[in-house]
C-alpha cells in the first residue's frame, strides 16, 4: 500500500518536474519568472491532441509536433511581449507582468479555439499497465519518468558542456559583460525561450495522455506547481527542479492518501514554506546564488 | 424625408397602440429571466442546456403566447454566486420579468432563491440536484429536476439485483468540492446505502478539478470492496472510474447523477463499461417524440442532457401557465401575474414533457420517473 503510494508520488512528481525545468531555463538564464509557461504548456497539449486527431498517429507525431509548434510560440512570445518591454528597459517586473498577460490571452484564445469542455487522447493511445506483485505502473509513467531524467541529463549537458551553452551561462552570469565579449545573447534569449517553451509542450503531451484531461485551464495549477517546485529546488538549478517535483509529487498523494483529498494543496504548499523557511536557496541553491540576485 | 417618414409612422403606430390599449388591454412582449453558466469553468453545463433553450425559443417564436412575441433576458452566471445573486435582482428588479428560469448550480441556487422569495417572482432551476433547496424557499422557489435522494434508490436496487445480492459492503469516493455531489456522497448515498443493508466501509474524497486519482484508487484498492460508488461530475467520475481499471480493481461501480452524461462515456473510455448511473432522461429512449427532439437537439452538434429537456420542459410548462393562468402582462399587474404564475407552477400534474411525465411536489420539487442506465458498448442502455 505504502509502497504503491509512493510509487504513485514519484510518477506524478515526475510530471511536475517536466514542467518545472522550463520554468528553471527560464529564470536561470533571464531571472524573468514566466508566468505564461503553464499556458505554452496548455497549447502543447492541444497541439499534440490535433496532431493525433488529424494524422491518426500516436504519441511521437504528437510530441514532435507539440515539441516544434511551443517552441514557434516562445519565439513568439520573446519577441512580442519580453524584448519590447526589456529594450524600454522599464522597472524589473514589467517583463513579468507582460508574460501573465500572454498568459490571459493564450487561455481565452484556447477557449474559442477548443472549447472550455475537458477533452483527452484517443482511448486507442491508452498505456500498457505493468504489474509488479502489489505495484501498478504503466507505460507511460515510465516514459514520463525516462523523459524527465533525460531531459535533466540532456540540458545539463547542453548547458554545461556546449558552446551553446556556454554562452547561456555568460548570458545568465552578465549580460552586458557577454555582449561586451561577442556573445550574441539577443539570440541566446530568444533560444531560451524556444527551448524551454518547447520543453513545456513536450510535458503538456505527456501530462494529457497520462491523465486523459486537457482543457484550456489545465495550465492553471500546473503553473502554480512548477513555479513553487522551481523555488524548492533553487532558484535556475535543474537538479533542483526535478528533486523538488518528486518531493511534492509524494508529499501530495501521501496527504491524500493519509489525511483528505482536500489537504492536498494545502499540506504540499505548507511543506514547502517549511523547507524555505530551513533552506531559503531552496535544496540545491547555493547562498550566494540567491545574494546575488536579490 | 425618409427620416420624417419614419417618424410620422413611429407616432401613428404609437397613436395605434394606444388607441388600442385604451379599448382592449393589448399585452406587451412576454419577458422570462433566464440564468446560465455561459463562460468560465462551467460554462459547458450552461452551453448544454442553452441549446435546449433555444429550441423552445425558436418553436415559441411561431407558437408565440397568446398571440404575443416571447422575449427570454438571459444572463451568464459563469457558475459565480455572487453573480448570481446581482443577475436575480436585476431580473426581478429593473427587467421585471415575468418569471425566472435558473440558475444553474445548487450553490448558485442556495442563494440566489431567497433573492426570488423576498422579490416575490417565480424562480425556477432546470438542474440543481441538491435536496432541500426549493423547500427551503417555499413558495416562490422550484426546482425542476429529480432530486439525488428519488434517484439513488432504484440505482442502488438495479446494482444489487444485478450483482446477485453480493454488494454487501462497499467505498465511496466523493467529490466533495461541489455542494451537490458533496452532499450526494456524503449524506444521501450513505443514507440510501444503510437503509438497504450495505456497509460503507470508508469514505474517500477527491476535489471538483482534480486530474490525479492514484492515491484515493490505491487506497479503495487496499480495503477490498465488494463494489465501489463514485460520486462525481462527468469529468472527474471518468478519470476515477478510468483510474480504478487501470490499477486492476474489477469490482462492479455505479455512479452518481452527474455522470449519467455521453461525455462520461467519452471520458472513461473503455473503463467505462458496465458502470450504472441513474438519470430521469433516457437520449436513446426509442419513444418517438424523444427521439425526435434528440434528433432536432443534435443537429446543434451537442449531444443532450436531461439539464436540456427540463428547461425545455420549463419553458413550455411556463407558456401553460401563463395561458391558463389568466396572466394579463400589465406593467401595473406584475405582482399578480407573478403570484398567479408560481400558484400555477405550484400545481403542476401529469404534464406530458420531453422528461417524461412532470408534476411538482409539496417541496416545491419535480417528481419524474428515472431511468436506470449502464454503460455498454459506449452508449447506456436501460437496465430493466
Amino acid at each position: 500500500m505504502l509502497l504503491q503510494q509512493v510509487v504513485n508520488g514519484v510518477m506524478l512528481g515526475s510530471t511536475y518536474a517536466l514542467i518545472a525545468i522550463g520554468y528553471t531555463l527560464v529564470f536561470g538564464v533571464l531571472h524573468l519568472v514566466h508566468l505564461a509557461h503553464g499556458e505554452v504548456f496548455m497549447i502543447g497539449a492541444f497541439i499534440g491532441l490535433y496532431v493525433v486527431l488529424w494524422t491518426g498517429g500516436g504519441v511521437v507525431p504528437a510530441l514532435v509536433g507539440a515539441l516544434l509548434g511551443t517552441a514557434l510560440l516562445g519565439v513568439l512570445i520573446e519577441l512580442v511581449a519580453f524584448r519590447p518591454i526589456r529594450a524600454r528597459g522599464g522597472h524589473f517586473l514589467a517583463p513579468m507582468i507582460s508574460t501573465i498577460g500572454v498568459g490571459i490571452v493564450l487561455q481565452e484564445v484556447a477557449t474559442r479555439l477548443f472549447g472550455s469542455e475537458l477533452v483527452g487522447f484517443p482511448h486507442r493511445l491508452e498505456p500498457v499497465t505493468f504489474r509488479l506483485g502489489p505495484l501498478t505502473v504503466t507505460s507511460l509513467q515510465l516514459l514520463i519518468l525516462g523523459v524527465a531524467l533525460a531531459l535533466m541529463i540532456a540540458l545539463h549537458v547542453f548547458v554545461a558542456r556546449t558552446r551553446l551553452g556556454m554562452a547561456m551561462r555568460a548570458t545568465a552570469e552578465n549580460l552586458l559583460t557577454a555582449r561586451l565579449l561577442g556573445i550574441n545573447t539577443t539570440r541566446i534569449i530568444l533560444l531560451t525561450f524556444a527551448i524551454a517553451s518547447a520543453l513545456g509542450g513536450a510535458a503538456g503531451v505527456l501530462v494529457g495522455l497520462s491523465f486523459n484531461a486537457i482543457s484550456p485551464f489545465m495550465g492553471i495549477d500546473m503553473g502554480v506547481k512548477g513555479l513553487a517546485i522551481m523555488l524548492i529546488g533553487g532558484l535556475g538549478n535543474i537538479h533542483g527542479a526535478m528533486l523538488g517535483g518528486m518531493a511534492l509529487g509524494v508529499i501530495e498523494v501521501l496527504s491524500v492518501a493519509y489525511l483528505a483529498s482536500s489537504y492536498r494543496d494545502a499540506f504540499a504548499f505548507a511543506m514547502m514554506i517549511a523547507i524555505l523557511l530551513l533552506r531559503p536557496q531552496g535544496l540545491f541553491g547555493s547562498a550566494e546564488a540567491v545574494e546575488s540576485r536579490v | 424625408m425618409v427620416r420624417r417618414g419614419l417618424s410620422h409612422a413611429l407616432v401613428l403606430a404609437a397613436t395605434l397602440s394606444l388607441a388600442a390599449g385604451a379599448l382592449s388591454p393589448a399585452m406587451a412582449e412576454i419577458k422570462i429571466g433566464v440564468l446560465l453558466p455561459l463562460s468560465g469553468k462551467a460554462s459547458q453545463y450552461g452551453i448544454t442546456q442553452e441549446v435546449g433553450l433555444r429550441m423552445a425559443e425558436a418553436e415559441l417564436e411561431k407558437l408565440k403566447i397568446k398571440g404575443e412575441a416571447v422575449k427570454l433576458i438571459v444572463y451568464d452566471t459563469r457558475g459565480d454566486n455572487p453573480e448570481a445573486i446581482n443577475l436575480t435582482r436585476k431580473l426581478i428588479h429593473s427587467d421585471k420579468v415575468l418569471l425566472v428560469l435558473g440558475p444553474f448550480f445548487s450553490a448558485e441556487c442556495e442563494v440566489a432563491f431567497p433573492i426570488a422569495n423576498q422579490g416575490k417572482t417565480p424562480i425556477i432551476t432546470a438542474a440543481a440536484a441538491k435536496p432541500g433547496i426549493a423547500a427551503k424557499n417555499r413558495p416562490w422557489a422550484f426546482r425542476m429536476a429529480l432530486t439525488s435522494d428519488k434517484l439513488n434508490g432504484p440505482l442502488v436496487d438495479r446494482w444489487q439485483a444485478a450483482n446477485k445480492g453480493q454488494i454487501k459492503k462497499v467505498v465511496v469516493l466523493t467529490d466533495t468540492k461541489d455542494a451537490f455531489t458533496k452532499a450526494d456522497g456524503t449524506q444521501v448515498f450513505p443514507g440510501v446505502l444503510k437503509a438497504k443493508g450495505i456497509e460503507v466501509i470508508d469514505n474517500i474524497s477527491f476535489q471538483t478539478g482534480d486530474i490525479d486519482f492514484s492515491a484515493q484508487v490505491t487506497k479503495v484498492k487496499g480495503l477490498s470492496p465488494d463494489g465501489i460508488v463514485v460520486v462525481g461530475l462527468y469529468n472527474e467520475g471518468g478519470n476515477v472510474v478510468r483510474e480504478i481499471r487501470k490499477q486492476g480493481l474489477q469490482q462492479p461501480v455505479i455512479g452518481a447523477l452527474g455522470m449519467s452524461e455521453a461525455k462520461f462515456i467519452e471520458i472513461a473510455g473503455p473503463a467505462g463499461e458496465g458502470v450504472m448511473v441513474v438519470n430521469p432522461f433516457w437520449a436513446d429512449n426509442p419513444d418517438t417524440r424523444v427521439a425526435a427532439w434528440v434528433a432536432e437537439y443534435t443537429k446543434s452538434g451537442k449531444t443532450p442532457n436531461n439539464a436540456a429537456t427540463l428547461i425545455y420542459d420549463s419553458l413550455f410548462i411556463t407558456k401553460q401557465c401563463i395561458e391558463k393562468a389568466g396572466v394579463t402582462n400589465q406593467p401595473d399587474d406584475l405582482a399578480r401575474d407573478r403570484e398567479r404564475l408560481k400558484d400555477c407552477w405550484t400545481g403542476v400534474k401529469g404534464y406530458p414533457g420531453i422528461t417524461g411525465s412532470i408534476a411538482i411536489n409539496a417541496d416545491g420539487d419535480a417528481v419524474l420517473e428515472p431511468f436506470v442506465l449502464v454503460v455498454k458498448n459506449g452508449r447506456f442502455e436501460l437496465v430493466r
